[in-house]
């Protein structure tokens, strides 16, 4: 009998080749592993989600837990959104978990993203890192003054504060190269493993052929750049 | 068209297959070529080692298909260091997805340790799974852990699990690690769990994510953060404990250079043409 692990390596090579053909451009592969991916994905959250709901509020309400009612018949309420005419009644719990999260996240927002961020600002001028923190901060927020035109002085304040912001999104940039760069590697290490790397290029052939089959005989539309 | 409109104008498909073949090469063939550590990655490998021993941390496993490639093996450096120094761990993930990889690190370095190292399911360490409800959750878990999850991973019920004995909120945790992946959840911790309770915390992310957390490493609400593949390859070189992220950090750096390279091209071919007045 086959290592599950092994045969999800191979499936996973299979999977990752017919995704990755998407770069080629939109074709019946690539889609059907999108579906076959979201399909998946959505009957793995509703078998958990469903999983956590009955262990920690059905099995409550079933051992007399009465208040256990409400967050069930809630997720329910939660359903009527599938019916065009019952779609109010899926905003009650929806605004219920908006306003608890938003309450929760205020309640240490203040503290956690405004005092202690600014007291991190109020440094000492007696290192080049600390200037530039100083600097780069109060030009980049002044940035933001939409309510004054940049004349005068302030002209020089924005201007400043848009080189850092620009700075910022290079590095921003950069970094979600290097993240996508990741994702792929991710992948092709378990693709090329030794072991694995056979069946990655049979796929790589059969793939390529049927895609070829299909561009020739104009069944795929070849996608143009241009 | 001139020759350097046609190169600006190069076939996207072309660029995706120097670039496959600039990252599959280095894992054919692995090259090891000179790495600093970053300071964020050492401020938190620093942190992880003054943790006391004997003490519980709470670790937030966020990891999932995509980013466990990534940050899953500094992942399982950490779990394996926090073994070795004999420190507890509390698992839990707010995904669904993320609750399996969580398990997989653990059993992953449990399966390092070296010989005399315990780590053994309820006593030093315990997984409970998936929490929902995103930072409500984790707001929840903070305040009072049996209102929010009554049985770990494996379906024991917590009041049986030796180790959650005299736990019930985040008092009962020296530190938090907070391994987030992709998930951007790394705010919930410090906003639910560091700031309120005034415990420290570390974290890692993908790549993409470092830029956004560096406020909190300057406000000192993070103690340190590994960031994507290479702050997993950091942990791994901190730790001494060879693992899969050097090879993967090695083929980051390869595909960013030919990145590098195409831009500083494409954009002196865009200043080259725009002298000659070509549009």
């Amino acid at each position: 009998m086959i290592d599950p692990d092994y045969l999800g390596l191979i499936v996973g090579s299979l999977v990752s080749i017919a995704a990755y053909t998407t770069l080629i451009g939109d074709n019946p592969i690539s889609k059907a592993t999108e579906n076959l991916y979201l399909g998946i994905l959505a009957g793995y959250l509703f078998a958990t989600n469903w999983d956590y709901i009955y262990r920690n509020a059905v099995t409550k309400v079933q051992g007399g837990e009465a208040l256990y009612i409400i967050p069930l018949i809630l997720s329910l309420m939660l359903l009527s959104r599938l019916k065009s005419g019952w779609m109010w009644l899926s905003r009650y719990p929806i605004v219920l978990s908006i306003g608890v999260g938003m309450g929760l996240a205020m309640r240490t927002t203040v503290m956690a993203d405004f005092v202690q961020q600014i007291q991190a600002t109020l440094l000492r001028w007696n290192s080049l890192e600390n200037i530039v923190m100083i600097l780069g901060t109060a030009t980049s927020a002044a940035y933001f003054l939409f309510t004054t035109r940049p004349t005068g002085p302030y002209r020089y304040v924005n201007r400043v504060g848009r080189v850092f912001l620009l700075i910022a999104f290079g590095v921003t940039y950069g970094q979600t190269v290097s993240f996508r760069f990741e994702l792929v590697i991710g992948r092709l290490v378990d693709m090329l493993r030794p072991d694995v790397i056979w069946y990655t290029a049979g796929f790589l052939i059969i793939i390529t052929l049927i895609l070829a089959i299909g561009y020739k005989t104009k069944r795929i539309e070849w996608y143009s750049a241009k | 068209m001139s020759r350097l409109k046609k190169l600006l104008a190069l076939d996207q498909r072309i660029i995706f297959l120097l670039l496959f073949i600039s990252l599959a090469y280095p894992i054919l063939n692995p090259i090891i070529l000179p790495m600093a550590v970053q300071d964020y990655s050492r401020m938190a490998f620093e942190f992880a080692e003054s943790i006391p021993p004997g003490s519980v941390v709470l670790f937030e496993g966020g990891n999932t298909a995509a980013t466990y490639p990534q940050t899953g093996p500094g992942m399982v450096a950490q779990i394996y260091h926090m073994f070795t120094k004999g420190v507890k761990i509390v698992f839990f993930s707010i995904g669904a997805e993320q609750q399996i990889w969580t398990q997989k690190a653990i059993d992953e370095a449990i399966s390092k340790l070296p010989p005399g190292v315990q780590a053994r399911n309820g006593i030093e360490w315990v997984n409970l799974g998936y929490i929902p409800g995103g930072e409500a959750g984790v707001g929840a878990l903070a305040n009072n852990i049996r209102s929010v999850v009554k049985k770990d991973y494996f379906g024991t019920p917590i009041d049986e699990i030796p180790l959650m004995k005299n736990i019930n909120d985040a008092r009962a945790f020296s530190a938090v690690l907070w391994w987030g992946g992709s998930e951007g959840s790394i705010p919930y911790g410090i906003r639910q769990i560091a700031v309120p309770f005034g415990i420290p915390m570390s974290g890692s992310c993908t790549t993409n994510e470092v830029p956004n957390y560096s406020p909190y490493i300057s406000a000192g609400q993070l103690k340190g953060l590994f960031g994507g593949v290479r702050g997993s390859a950091e942990y791994e070189y901190l730790l001494r404990l060879p693992g899969p992220a050097l090879g993967q950090a090695m083929a980051t750096n390869l595909g960013g250079l030919l990145w590098l390279i195409l831009v500083v091209l494409g954009n002196v071919f865009y200043l080259i043409l725009r002298m000659r007045g070509e549009k």
